[in-house]
């Protein structure tokens, strides 16, 4: 509990947001850009769109941090889902449908379950480690169809050519894993 | 109605919606589904707050210093207002910088148009559709539009909204049948616009408008590519 993004006030720095005070929206993006860069690029796979949707991004931080209402979760998670929501829409509604930079192949291996060591739950303000518990809970195919969702913004279509799947079973897998992930949160 | 996104259960739409994994109609389907239906908003929040620490699993990268240099021009208030340049002796606590004093009147200018609306709409005989056009988040009400018949609207900001240097707002619409939406033109804030619908089926009850954020020359594509901004429907009087 004692790195420094622990150290970060984001709900002080979205209030200070809304109140116009430009060096408090300079703060969030020394302290979170390149991160938030990592999640937008890692969905768009494309530099340049990356970097305009994170000028979106903190535009949108500034002109609506006086709508966050912390009594639905955190700043630094109000954030990233505004992060990840602007990726996702840009990949499926521009119509640059041509594959992305990097193909499947250069991906990194989520066989394993490396990746999910690296989640930390007290980065997010959560008391313990439910999420990650629950996440190594799921079976390995699974796991991996949540990883290449949330992560890459994978359809349930790419998910089953890249995995060599049947449509019907990634459906089926991400389905069973939100009942689990939902039964292991409650 | 009756695609399968209405019947598959609501936190499982929700965490499909929220990991991204939903194909692009199911998941302009839910955006729209999400403008009133609180319970799946209130999944969709469920989710968001227990994937979130999934984004650990990143590995960050640089951002160039040019993307503050842009962030930074886009919320200098000298590019929200150039008026306010002349008068650099203002005080960043003056009223120019008071957001209260703004929303305030942003919400009397939005009681007041929905009355002149209302007025309006008591004065002609013919059917009357309005639509209050609102942030996607339903907190702020950004524009109205007024149609005292079926061929003719117009578009009336309620507010000031701050471009992005190189952007544009485009104005849509979509009735329910139609297979997608259709534009309606670039939009200035704070510009009345007076818009033929000569070309399109009369207006109906119901027929959805958005506002979106575009390249400063349009979408390339002829359909919505950038965020919602403000979003309505039609509202038979």
């Amino acid at each position: 509990m004692s790195d420094q993004t622990d150290a970060f006030d984001y709900e002080t720095c979205l209030r200070d947001c809304a109140a116009q005070k430009q060096s408090a929206l300079r703060a969030l993006y020394q302290e979170e850009a390149n991160r938030l860069m990592g999640v937008i690029f890692n969905i768009v796979r494309d530099r340049a769109t990356a970097e305009d949707l994170i000028h979106d991004l903190f535009l949108r931080v500034w002109q609506k941090s006086h709508t966050f209402d912390p009594s639905r979760g955190t700043g630094r998670g109000w954030i990233y889902s505004i992060a990840r929501h602007l990726a996702l829409d840009s990949i499926r509604f521009s119509q640059r449908r041509e594959p992305r930079d990097q193909s499947p192949d250069e991906l990194p291996d989520t066989s394993d379950s490396h990746w999910c060591e690296r989640v930390n739950t007290s980065h997010w303000g959560m008391h313990n480690d439910r999420v990650h518990d629950c996440i190594m809970a799921l079976e390995p195919e699974r796991r991996t169809c949540i990883y290449h969702a949330y992560v890459h913004g994978y359809t349930q279509g790419e998910i089953s050519d890249l995995l060599g799947a049947p449509l019907g079973s990634v459906k089926s897998w991400i389905k069973r894993s939100l009942s689990a992930l939902k039964e292991c949160l409650a | 109605m009756t695609d399968q996104t209405d019947q598959a259960p609501l936190f499982e739409l929700a965490g499909e919606y929220v990991l991204g994994s939903l194909p692009e109609d199911q998941r302009r389907a839910v955006i729209q589904r999400l403008e009133t239906d609180e319970e799946l908003a209130s999944w969709v929040t469920y989710w968001e707050n227990r994937l979130v620490p999934l984004c650990d699993a990143v590995t960050p990268m640089p951002v160039p210093d040019a993307v503050w240099t842009r962030i930074s021009d886009s919320i200098a208030p000298d590019h929200a207002s150039p008026a306010a340049q002349d008068t650099s002796t203002h005080s960043r606590d003056g009223w120019w910088y008071n957001l209260a004093l703004w929303r305030g009147l942003t919400a009397a200018g939005f009681a007041l148009a929905l009355l002149m609306g209302i007025g309006l709409m008591l004065l002609q005989p013919q059917p009357t559709y309005m639509v209050v056009l609102a942030s996607p988040d339903g907190h702020a009400p950004g524009w109205v539009v007024k149609a005292s018949n079926h061929q003719t609207i117009t578009l009336t900001a309620l507010g000031q909204f701050e471009v992005p240097p190189g952007k544009a707002l485009e104005f849509w619409t979509k009735a329910d049948d139609w297979s997608g939406p259709v534009s309606l033109g670039l939009v200035q804030p704070g510009e009345q616009l007076l818009i033929n619908l000569n070309e399109l089926p009369p207006l109906e009850a119901n027929q959805l408008f958005e506002i979106t954020l575009e390249d400063a020359s349009g979408s390339p594509i002829g359909r919505p590519t950038g965020p919602v901004e403000y979003i309505g429907r039609a509202v038979a009087l």
